[in-house]
């Protein structure tokens, strides 16, 4: 290209490398040293010709580079003479607020992966569900006690529009609620079955992509390996004695009732509470799940085996999530940082790097983690893995793999005064639910954007 | 010489005491007889004396110089020069002395006889005049026969005879009649000169004191000489000079004898005779005292050097450099602020001992204005003079600091604030974390009970109790799960919702079991009524106007639990039986307010902290133990370690004190970090951790590792102060609790907030 002469000052020699679409010959370029991002932006919109300007976002040596690349280069002592290789990826536009859904209490979980719909669930016992035009299309009094976590079982040959809800609750049970999604439909809403085993509260609940086999984990250090199945009769004896609890669960008619399940399998290695249990995105036999026992182990679940153990020494884990090539595990933990686990690598005991945040992360979600079939949208291979993580000081972060030092942005849901206790994103709609209700943000991802 | 002179003199003057009475006679005599001759002493005796005197010098010496010349008998000779000379020397003193006693000593004994001065019919002048003295008897009182003569011996001897002697004939003196005590008595009233007399020894008689010994004794109280006829201020006799006596010729016309410069040939003698003797060697002189001691001269140089190394020379001064030039460069003189620096310094501090200055001339240059000081300094250093020296310390403060590990090797520890509950009004008095770690129970002044997740923050249940909270505390057991709260003259037993089946039942078992154990005491009900609200599933009234309950403490089986209540009347300590549904009071009389109460995590005793002290219960032996003495004016709040044998007491008065119940009934440390009262301290049940809480809003977090070997001391490190509290009415953070399985505090504080601090 044409701008190889430098237009006077001092100037240093940079290769520019991507991954995304827009790809420049390889070629060394002489660059200011007072140049910052913008210009950087710009000679590269220049370089391909763009009609429609697309900025970008440059990571030098694993870094987002936020200085003129001399401050950069004085910085970190690099020498005059080396080449840089600089890549660069479409920068993500500041996030903004797209809708609030108000809600009594706080939400302790949230799913956007109905399509057009957001599913809640609430420390007042309901799950919820909203469209976009922030219309409640249900409300459900799924448990008596606090839910603490949502999924949605995405089953192949159901019902056509209706979606079957997976719970889990401080009462000691998960459901599974079959929700209609029309809005004028017979039966709003039916509770299928409820799944017993554990004795304390249960703390996650999630299901695998095919939507045939459920994973809870709990405060009893217990993970239950379940499947979706309906089953036609009761599995586990109705405990006698607990009037009350059957009073207000059954209520009317024997049939309505639903069946009582029990798991597959019992999953039992942690030493304290279980704090997440996710399947691995592509497979059903295979499932991670973290706990305060600052470890995350692997799971072979239909022997019920742990495969492997990550150990940290003093990190009790709140979540957890894998990113969809199942290759790199993250898991936020109580001493405010978000842990990456590289899978692959033979010393699974070694973290890769630390997301560091100023306050309690609570919840973390992997761009495309939990993959909808029903969302047409292709995955793009994961080549830029995104994670978005909320904390109790109520700012959601968007963080980038390759640069881990700084969040690529962030945002302040309710102001920034109240907890954010989950986070989901299906594409670019972010969804935070904690203590202010619900809020959902639009987070620009270039590529995502020109995928469409 | 002049004391062995002396001595001779007294020997001889013994000597002629033996002879006296002749002498005496011979003086007494013409006294006695020649009134004349002693008028013509006094006029022309001065004289006569003189005369006599020089003619008996001048007869001695050439008696002297006679023997001197006899070579036989030398000493003898030397003695009796010495006896010679001494008895002239001691004639002359006598005479003169004693002329005067001699002449009295008769008027001693006897009245004194007045003597008249009357004009000499001869001369013509004044002279005295003694009235005549008859020679009988009378006159003489030695010849005066005393009927006694028994002689000087003790007369006690004759005390228990009749008789007190014999006379003169051999005859029995019989003892004088004596009357009884009364009669002597009257004796002195009627005899007028009874206070004047006295004993006599020899007759046993009482016999009044002449006229001249009452003078004797009245002279000798007034402290005067004795003799009546002494006169200290006797006028001057002009016995030479004066006018009239001048003496025109001398008084010998004789010439100079010859030994006055002749050298004596007696002492040649005598000098020759020594020498004699000495070389003959019959003298031997005294030994040398140094003889011993070896040559008293030697050569120094004879020893052979010594193998040492010799001494390092002397460092040389280092030679003056430009600074200390008269007129130094530019850059060597010192700035203002250099110059005020070296004043300010001591002067065993400064680095130079001068300052630069500069002289346009030498000749310019003034005195050494040091030098009267260097040259006293020197002086006092070479008498050794004892001066007061500055002993400059020079230790690095920083090796006075414990060494200590670095907190950030001892994690994990709390250090910020995860998450935040706030009741809505009202202080947080009380909170309590389950056994699970997972719940937390928060009761403020308005009678608000909160049951929230440590993790999230969200409140699951509340209980409106409608009276102050003054304590909550969760049952220890995990087979059964609930938790006491005190309010007014009231603990209510509450279970927590969600709970599974088995515990549910379990605990309700325990609280509220089927058939109820007979009613035994009346003071204390227990109600297992359903109460205000709902999970109130057991009440236990106390006594009334027993107060809030400051503290409720579970046994580690979670069967008893102790309560405090604050009234002060009636000590308010009370023991609960949960399975017997019984309430014992476990002290009839205790001393002071009780503070606080906690059971040993192992054996069963039972710590009792009153305002000053913490005593040590057995209750099994129902035995005071020990008492702990921290030093605190008012204890506000106390732990036991987990192990049970360390305890920390905390106190209003700002002090944390650490026991080693091995050691010491003393405090094994004492920390004042805080700047306020400390209101609640907490041990970590698995953590080498413990917190303290305090009026100034902070908590401080402490390591605190205990160690099984009983030589090492507990290691206590500070490691963080957490801040996060505002202070209300002077109150600040009231209570901290440990989650049981994570290093998580939960503070509850003054301002309504209920903080979760994480790791």
């Amino acid at each position: 290209m044409a701008s190889t002469s430098a237009p006077g000052g001092a100037s240093h020699p940079v290769i520019f490398t991507t991954e995304s679409p827009y790809s420049l010959p390889s070629q060394k370029f002489m660059i200011p040293l007072d140049w910052k991002r913008y210009q950087l932006s710009q000679l590269v919109n220049k370089a391909l010709s763009l009609a429609k300007p697309v900025p970008f976002d440059f990571l030098v040596h694993g870094e987002i580079l936020r200085t003129s690349l001399g401050e950069w280069r004085t910085e970190k002592g690099f020498g005059e003479e080396d080449t840089l290789e600089i890549e660069y990826f479409e920068s993500v536009l500041p996030p903004q607020r797209m809708t609030t859904l108000p809600h009594k209490d706080w939400v302790s979980s949230i799913s956007c992966r109905i399509p057009q719909h957001f599913l809640t669930a609430a420390y007042d016992g309901h799950i919820r569900l909203f469209d976009y035009s922030q219309n409640m299309v249900r409300d459900v009094p799924a448990h008596l006690a606090p839910v603490t976590s949502v999924c949605v079982v995405p089953s192949q040959g159901s019902i056509d529009g209706s979606v079957v809800v997976a719970s889990a609750s401080h009462d000691l049970t998960a459901t599974l609620t079959r929700i209609s999604l029309e809005p004028d439909a017979m039966e709003p809403y039916q509770a299928l079955a409820s799944l017993h085993l554990h004795t304390s509260p249960l703390s996650s609940i999630a299901s695998d992509h095919s939507g045939s086999y459920l994973l809870t984990a709990s405060w009893d250090h217990l993970i239950g390996f379940w499947d979706a199945k309906i089953p036609l009769e009761d599995e586990v004896a109705v405990e006698t004695g607990d009037r009350k609890k059957r009073r207000k669960v059954g209520g009317g008619a024997e049939a309505e009732r639903p069946k009582r399940k029990a798991p597959v399998t019992v999953l039992k290695s942690h030493t304290a509470r279980v704090s997440q249990a996710l399947f691995d995105p592509g497979s059903t036999r295979k499932a991670y799940s973290c706990g305060f026992d600052s470890t995350v182990r692997t799971w072979d679940v239909e022997s019920g085996v742990c495969m492997d153990t990550i150990s940290v020494p003093e990190r009790p884990m709140l979540d957890l999530a894998i990113t969809p090539d199942g290759n790199t595990a993250l898991a936020s933990s109580t001493d405010r940082t978000v842990s990456v686990f590289d899978l692959r690598s033979p010393s699974l005991s070694s973290t890769t790097g630390t997301l560091v945040h100023p306050s309690t992360p609570s919840c973390l979600v992997c761009s495309g983690t939990r993959p909808n079939p029903s969302n047409d949208a292709p995955l793009t291979p994961a080549s830029a893995p995104q994670i978005v993580t909320g904390a109790y000081d109520g700012i959601a972060r968007l963080w980038d793999l390759r640069s881990m030092k700084n969040a690529v942005a962030s945002f302040k849901a309710w102001d920034g005064t109240m907890k954010i206790l989950s986070v989901d994103r299906v594409g670019e709609v972010v969804g935070v639910g904690g203590e202010g209700g619900v809020e959902v943000w639009r987070v620009g991802q270039g590529d995502r954007v020109l995928a469409k | 010489m002049a004391a062995a002179k002396r001595d001779t003199v007294r020997a001889v003057q013994k000597k002629r005491k033996e002879r006296d009475p002749e002498e005496d006679q011979k003086d007494a005599f013409p006294e006695a007889v020649g009134l004349e001759m002693m008028s013509d002493e006094e006029s022309h005796g001065g004289e006569d004396d003189g005369d006599v005197e020089s003619d008996e010098e001048v007869d001695q010496f050439p008696e002297i110089d006679a023997r001197s010349d006899s070579d036989s008998d030398e000493e003898s000779n030397w003695d009796e020069e010495g006896e010679d000379s001494g008895d002239d020397d001691g004639d002359e003193e006598k005479r003169t002395l004693a002329s005067a006693p001699d002449s009295d000593s008769g008027s001693d004994i006897h009245m004194f006889p007045k003597a008249k001065t009357i004009i000499s019919e001869v001369t013509g002048h004044p002279k005295r005049v003694y009235p005549e003295i008859e020679p009988d008897y009378e006159s003489d009182s030695s010849t005066e026969d005393d009927p006694n003569r028994v002689g000087d011996i003790p007369m006690h001897w004759y005390d228990d005879l009749p008789h007190i002697g014999y006379d003169i004939n051999g005859k029995r003196v019989l003892r004088p009649a004596k009357g009884n005590e009364l009669d002597r008595f009257l004796e002195t009233v009627e005899d007028p000169n009874s206070w004047t007399s006295a004993l006599d020894k020899n007759t046993q008689m009482d016999k009044p004191l002449s006229p001249g010994e009452l003078d004797i004794i009245r002279r000798l109280q007034l402290g005067e000489n004795p003799d009546a006829g002494y006169d200290p201020y006797e006028p001057t006799v002009e016995w030479f000079t004066g006018k009239g006596k001048e003496e025109v010729m001398p008084l010998s016309g004789a010439p100079e004898p010859k030994r006055r410069w002749l050298p004596s040939k007696w002492e040649k003698q005598k000098i020759m005779k020594i020498v004699r003797a000495i070389r003959l060697g019959r003298i031997v002189g005294s030994k040398p005292t140094t003889a011993g001691d070896g040559p008293r001269f030697f050569a120094i140089w004879n020893e052979p050097s010594s193998t040492q190394p010799p001494p390092l020379p002397a460092p040389k001064p280092s030679l003056p450099t430009h600074a200390e030039s008269y007129n130094p460069p530019e850059e060597y003189l010192p700035t203002e602020t250099e110059r005020k620096e070296w004043e300010n310094t001591d002067p065993e501090d400064r680095e130079r001992n001068y300052l630069p200055q500069r002289y346009s001339a030498l000749r310019l240059v003034p005195a050494y204005d040091q030098f009267i000081k260097q040259r006293f300094n020197r002086q006092l250093d070479l008498y050794l003079a004892p001066r007061i020296q500055r002993t400059r310390l020079n230790i690095d403060p920083n090796s006075l600091i414990p060494k200590l590990p670095s907190p950030s090797s001892l994690r994990p520890f709390p250090n910020y604030r995860s998450l935040k509950y706030t009741h809505t009004n009202g202080q947080v008095r009380c909170v309590s974390v389950s056994p699970d770690g997972a719940w937390v129970v928060s009761g403020d002044d308005n009678g608000i009970v909160s049951l929230w997740e440590v993790n999230v923050g969200h409140e699951v249940k509340r209980w409106a109790l409608n009276s102050k909270v003054g304590t909550v505390e969760w049952c220890p057991r995990t087979d059964a799960s609930y938790f006491v709260v005190g309010t007014e003259d009231k603990l209510h037993f509450i279970i927590p919702p969600n709970l599974p089946l088995a515990v549910l039942r379990s605990t309700q078992s325990t609280l509220a079991p089927a058939t109820l154990p007979p009613v035994t005491q009346a003071s204390v009900k227990w109600s297992s009524t359903p109460g205000i609200e709902d999970g109130v599933i057991l009440t236990i009234f106390l006594p009334p106007t027993s107060g809030l309950p400051r503290q409720v403490t579970w046994h580690r089986k979670g069967d008893y639990l102790a309560s405090v209540s604050s009234s002060e009347s009636q000590g308010g300590v009370w023991i609960h039986q949960l399975s017997r549904r019984h309430s014992q009071a476990p002290f009839k009389k205790i001393k002071g307010a009780v503070q606080l109460v906690l059971f040993h995590p192992i054996k069963p005793h039972f710590f009792v902290a009153t305002q000053r002290y913490v005593r040590v219960y057995n209750l099994a032996e129902q035995k005071l133990i020990k008492t702990l003495m921290p030093g605190i004016k008012w204890i506000s709040s106390m732990d036991i370690h987990p192990s049970g044998d360390h305890v920390i007491v905390g106190g209003y008065d700002k002090k944390l004190c650490w026991f080693d119940l091995e050691l010491n009934d003393k405090p094994y440390k004492v920390l004042r970090y805080h700047t306020r009262a400390i209101r609640s301290l907490h041990f970590h049940p698995t953590y080498p951790l413990f917190a303290s809480s305090s009026d100034d809003g902070s908590i401080q977090i402490f390591h605190g590792r205990v160690y099984s070997d009983l030589m090492t001391d507990p290691l206590i490190v500070p490691l963080k102060i957490l801040r996060g509290h505002n202070v209300s009415d002077g109150l600040g953070v009231l209570q901290v609790k440990w989650a049981s399985k994570q290093p998580w505090l939960v503070s509850a504080g003054a301002d309504g907030n209920v903080i979760v601090w994480c790791s």
